[in-house]
C-alpha cells in the first residue's frame, strides 16, 4: 500500500467536511438533541486528551479527570471570583490543566509507570475532588460553583445554539492542532518513547522533554473541555470529576480506539449519545459502560478506528505491539 | 486518648490490611494490580447482607456463602475476561478490571436504587473498658478475625507447597511453566483467593458501617495506599501498611483535622511514590534499562 | 590528528563489582574499532558507560575534545555519538520510514508552536526530512518497505532499518552493539559491507562489539580485547589472532 505524501494530505481534507456538516446540525435539532450534541464537542476534547497520553504516550496515567475538573473550575473560579466573561477564562482553564498535566508527569518522570502511576494520578484526582469540596471559599463546596453565562463578548452564550457554534469552533481548532502535533516529529517521538524510550533517547530526542509535552497538550485540551463543561452546565460541583466520569473517559477513548485521533471524535460522540436512553435506571449506565469497555476489550481492542483503517489508511493507528 | 485513637487505627487498619493483602496477592501471582477490587469487597459485603436480610440465613454461614461466591467469582473472572487479554497491553487489563468492578457496581445499585442500607446489628459483645481505653466488641471482632485469617495465610504461605508455588511464579513465570507448574490455573486460583479475601473485609465491614454500591472505591484507594506504604509485591507489607494507614488515619483527624481523614490515604500515596517508591519493604522500583 | 573519540581510564565499579576497569583506547575518523571478549567482560557495560547509559565512577570520555563523560544519553547522541542496541531497538508500531525518520528528529527544525499551528516552516522541514529518510532507505535498498511497520520486518532487516535511523544524522561516531548476531550468511556479508562502507565512505569512526570472529577479523582496523572489565589486548587483527593472552582469556573461560 505505497501511499504517497501528497495524495494522504490531500484526502485529510475531507475531514474539513466533518465540521462544516456540523455546522448546519442546530437548523435540524431540537433543543434537547442541540444539548447532547454540546456535550459530544466537550467530550471529543477530553477523550482526545486522555488519547494521547494513554494512547500514543502509552503511560497509565489516570489523571485526565483531574485535568477536566481543574479546568472546569479554574473557568468557574475565574467567572465568579475574578468577574471575567466566560470567553476569557477559556485559556486560564486551557493553562490550569496544562499545569496539571506538568504535575502528572513529573510523577512520570520520577520514575513512577504502569500501575504506580495510575495509583498516584488516581490519588492526584481524587485529592483535587476533596479540595473542590472542602474550599468552599474557593470552589463553592458540595453546592458547586456557577458560571456566567451572561456576561460575553456580545455573545449570547445563554443560547444553546450560539454554545454549539463557539464549541464547534474550539473543537475545531484544539483536534487541528492536535493532528499537527502527532503528525510532526514531536508526535513520532511521543510513539518511539512509548515503543522504547531508551532507543529513543539515543537518537538526540530528549525524552524527558517529549513526556512533559504530551502530558500538557494533553492537560491543555481536557482543561479547556472543563471549561466548555462549566458552561454548559452552567454550574460545576464535585462529584462530576470522580472515578465514574473516569470509566466514561476509558469507555470513549477505548470505544473510539487508543491513540487514534478518529477514533476519539467517533468515541466521544457514539458514548455520549447512547447513553441518554439508560441513565432513566439507577445503575444501568454503570452496567452499560462497564459491559461496553469489556467486550470492547476482547473483540474489538483496537476500537471503532480500526473499522475506519480498513477503509483508507489515513486511519492508521499506531497501536501497543509490545 | 492516644490509646484509643490507636486502637481504632488498628481496628480500621486491620480491614485496609486485609484489602491490601487481597490486592497484592493477585498483584504477585499475575503482576496485574486489580483495579475492580473495591468493588470485590462491595460485592461481598453487599451479597452478605441480601443473605442475612432479604433471605433470612444467619450472618456465618451468609459471609460463608457470600466468601465462596466471590471466590467463584474471581475465578471466573479471570478465566473468562483476563485470560484472553493476558499478552497485551497494561492498559488492557488495567482497564478490565476496572470495568468489571463498574459493572459489578451498577449491579449493586440497579438492585439497591440509591438508598443507604444498615446492616442490623450481628453480634453483642460487650464493650471491654481497660482504663480508660475502651475496645468496642466490633474492634475486638474484626482484630481477631483478621489476626486468625493472617496466621492461616502465612502458615500455608511459608510452610506448604502452595506457598512454594507462589513463589516460583513469582520468581519466573517461565521457569514456573518449566517444573510443570500450570500457571494459568494457578493465576485463577489467585484471582479467586484474592476475590475471597476482598470479600472477607467486605463481610467485616458489612456489620459496621452503612452500605452503598459506591463503598468500594474509597477502600480501594486504602488498599493501594497500604500497598504502596508497605511496599509494593511485600505480603507483609501490605499488612503493615495497613494497620499504619489506619492508625495514621486516626491520628491526623484527632490531631489535625477531621476532614484530613479522607485525604490521609491519598496524601500519603502521593508522599511515598514520590519519596521512597519501593515503601517500606518493596523491592526497588526499577524502570526497565 | 587529534582522535574522534578518547576513552581514559574508564571505570564503572558497583557495590564490589568491576563490571569496567580503567580501560582505555581512541577511535579516529574512518576507523573501525572491534570490542571483543568473552561473554561477560563488560564490553556492553563499556558501550553504556560511553554513550551515557550507565554511569562511570571514574574515567573521562572525550568526543571531539569534548568532555561527555556526565552528559545524559540524548546530549551525547545529539552531539554526535549514536549507537545501536543488542536487542534491537526499532520502534515496531511506526513504519521503517517514520523509524528514519526519529533519527533525523534533532536535524528537524521548528519550535513546538511552528509544528501546532502548521507553519510553513514546520511543514516544509518535515517534507524535507521524509525525503530524506527515503533516500536513506534506497541506498540501502529498504526503500520498498518504507511503509511497512517496523515490528512487521524479518530480523536482518530490523538491523539494517536500526542502522539506517543511526546513521541519519550523520554521526562522526557510531557504536554497534552486535550488528550482525542473528544474521544469515548473505545479510551478514550485507551487513559487513554497510559497516565498511560507512568508515571507507563517509569517515565514521566505528567502534563495534561483535561475536563473529570472520566479520570482526574482515572488518575492524583494531581489536580491543576485553575479559572482566578490564582490557587484556589490543592490536591489529593479525597481532591478535597470534596474541597468547587472547587465547588465553578465550580458553579459559571456555
Amino acid at each position: 500500500m505505497q501511499t504517497s505524501t501528497g495524495t494522504l494530505s490531500k484526502r485529510r481534507r475531507i475531514f474539513w467536511l466533518v465540521p462544516l456538516i456540523a455546522l448546519a446540525l442546530p437548523l435540524l435539532t431540537n433543543p434537547y438533541t442541540q444539548f447532547i450534541a454540546n456535550a459530544m464537542l466537550i467530550y471529543t476534547l477530553v477523550t482526545l486528551g486522555f488519547s494521547v497520553v494513554i494512547g500514543n504516550l502509552g503511560q497509565l496515567a489516570f489523571a485526565n479527570t483531574a485535568f477536566f475538573g481543574i479546568g472546569a473550575y479554574a473557568s468557574a473560579i475565574a467567572s465568579t471570583n475574578l468577574g471575567l466573561p466566560w470567553l476569557a477564562t477559556v485559556p486560564l482553564a486551557g493553562l490550569a490543566g496544562a499545569f496539571g498535566g506538568f504535575l502528572a508527569s513529573a510523577a512520570a518522570l520520577r520514575g513512577i509507570r504502569l500501575y504506580y502511576l495510575a495509583i498516584v494520578t488516581m490519588a492526584f484526582g481524587e485529592l483535587m475532588r476533596w479540595f473542590y469540596t472542602h474550599t468552599g471559599v474557593l470552589t463553592g463546596g458540595t453546592d458547586g460553583l456557577p458560571v456566567s453565562r451572561e456576561r460575553d463578548f456580545g455573545l449570547a452564550l445563554t443560547s444553546d445554539t450560539v454554545q454549539f457554534y463557539v464549541f464547534l469552533i474550539i473543537t475545531c481548532l484544539l483536534v487541528a492542532g492536535t493532528v499537527n502535533l502527532l503528525r510532526s516529529r514531536i508526535g513520532r517521538a511521543i510513539i518511539a518513547v512509548r515503543e522504547n524510550e531508551i532507543a529513543t533517547a539515543s537518537l538526540g530526542i530528549p525524552t524527558s522533554q517529549i513526556i512533559v509535552t504530551a502530558f500538557m497538550w494533553s492537560g491543555f485540551i481536557v482543561g479547556i473541555a472543563g471549561a466548555m463543561f462549566a458552561l454548559h452546565t452552567g454550574r460545576v460541583f464535585p462529584e462530576s470529576f470522580g472515578l465514574t466520569q473516569l470509566i466514561v473517559n476509558f469507555a470513549m477513548v477505548l470505544v473510539g480506539g487508543l491513540g487514534s485521533v478518529a477514533g476519539a471524535v467517533l468515541g466521544a460522540v457514539a458514548l455520549t449519545a447512547l447513553p441518554e436512553y439508560v441513565r432513566a435506571f439507577p445503575g444501568m449506565e454503570e452496567i452499560f459502560f462497564g459491559v461496553i469497555v469489556m467486550v470492547v476489550l476482547l473483540v474489538m481492542p483496537k476500537g471503532l478506528a480500526s473499522l475506519l483503517a480498513r477503509v483508507s489508511p489515513i486511519f492508521q493507528q499506531r497501536y501497543h505491539r509490545d | 486518648m492516644f490509646l484509643q485513637l490507636t486502637l481504632s487505627g488498628v481496628s480500621q487498619g486491620a480491614i485496609y490490611a486485609l484489602i491490601a493483602l487481597s490486592l497484592t496477592v493477585v498483584y504477585r501471582s499475575t503482576t496485574i494490580v486489580s483495579f475492580g477490587h473495591g468493588d470485590f469487597v462491595m460485592a461481598g459485603a453487599f451479597l452478605t447482607y441480601v443473605l442475612v436480610v432479604a433471605i433470612g440465613i444467619a450472618f456465618l454461614p451468609a459471609s460463608l456463602i457470600a466468601i465462596v461466591a466471590m471466590f467463584l467469582l474471581g475465578v471466573a473472572f479471570s478465566r473468562g475476561l483476563i485470560g484472553p487479554i493476558r499478552g497485551g497491553p497494561h492498559v488492557g487489563l488495567a482497564l478490565m478490571s476496572i470495568s468489571f468492578g463498574f459493572t459489578l457496581r451498577g449491579i449493586a445499585r440497579t438492585v439497591w436504587g440509591r438508598e443507604v442500607l444498615p446492616m442490623p446489628r450481628v453480634f453483642d459483645i460487650d464493650p471491654i473498658f481497660i482504663g480508660s481505653v475502651v475496645i468496642t466488641g466490633d474492634a475486638l471482632f474484626i482484630i481477631s478475625i483478621v489476626a486468625v485469617l493472617l496466621v492461616v495465610f502465612f502458615t500455608v504461605l511459608h510452610f506448604t507447597d502452595i506457598g512454594k508455588m507462589v513463589q516460583a511464579v513469582y520468581q519466573s513465570e517461565r521457569g514456573a511453566r518449566l517444573i510443570g507448574i500450570d500457571v494459568e490455573r494457578f493465576h485463577n486460583f489467585s484471582w479467586g483467593l484474592g476475590a475471597a479475601l476482598g470479600a472477607v473485609a467486605g463481610v467485616l465491614i458489612a456489620p459496621i458501617s452503612l452500605l452503598h454500591p459506591d463503598l468500594g472505591a474509597s477502600f480501594l484507594i486504602k488498599g493501594f495506599a497500604a500497598m504502596t506504604l508497605g511496599g509494593f509485591g511485600s505480603l507483609a507489607g501490605a499488612v503493615l501498611g495497613g494497620l499504619l494507614l489506619g492508625v495514621a488515619e486516626q491520628y491526623s483527624g484527632a490531631y489535625i483535622d477531621t476532614t484530613l481523614i479522607d485525604i490521609t490515604a491519598y496524601l500519603l500515596i502521593i508522599a511515598v511514590l514520590l519519596i521512597r517508591p519501593r515503601g517500606l519493604f518493596g523491592r526497588k522500583v526499577v524502570v526497565k534499562v | 590528528m587529534t582522535s574522534l573519540l578518547k576513552v581514559e581510564g574508564l571505570s564503572v565499579h558497583f557495590s564490589g563489582l568491576k563490571a569496567l576497569d580503567d580501560v582505555s583506547f581512541e577511535l579516529e575518523a574512518g576507523q573501525v574499532r572491534a570490542v571483543i571478549g568473552p561473554n561477560g567482560a563488560g564490553k556492553t557495560t563499556l558501550f553504556n558507560a560511553i554513550s551515557g547509559y550507565a554511569r562511570p565512577t571514574a574515567g573521562s570520555v572525550l568526543l571531539e575534545d569534548t568532555e561527555i563523560v556526565h552528559c545524559s544519553p540524548h546530549l551525547i547522541a545529539e552531539k554526535g555519538l549514536r549507537r545501536t542496541f543488542q536487542n534491537g531497538g526499532l520502534f515496531a508500531a511506526l513504519t521503517v520510514l517514520e523509524n528514519v525518520m526519529t533519527g533525523l528528529h534533532t536535524q528537524t527544525p521548528g519550535t513546538f508552536f511552528d509544528v501546532l499551528l502548521g507553519r510553513r516552516k514546520a511543514v516544509e522541514a518535515e517534507i524535507e526530512i521524509r525525503e530524506k529518510a527515503r533516500d536513506l532507505l534506497k541506498l540501502m535498498s529498504m526503500d520498498h518497505m518504507a511503509d511497512t511497520p517496523a515490528g512487521d520486518l524479518s530480523g536482518g532487516q530490523q538491523r539494517i532499518v536500526e542502522i539506517v535511523r543511526t546513521v541519519a544524522s550523520e554521526p562522526p561516531v557510531l557504536l554497534l552493539d552486535e550488528p550482525a548476531v542473528g544474521l544469515s550468511p548473505v545479510a551478514r556479508q550485507q551487513m559487513m559491507e554497510i559497516i565498511k562502507r560507512l568508515s571507507g565512505e563517509k569517515g565514521v569512526g566505528i567502534l563495534l562489539i561483535e561475536h563473529a570472529v570472520e566479520l570482526v577479523m574482515a572488518a575492524a582496523d583494531r581489536i580491543l580485547v576485553m575479559a572482566a572489565g578490564a582490557r587484556i589486548s589490543e592490536g591489529t587483527p593479525e597481532e591478535i589472532r597470534s596474541d597468547k593472552a587472547v587465547l588465553e582469556a578465550y580458553l579459559g573461560h571456555a
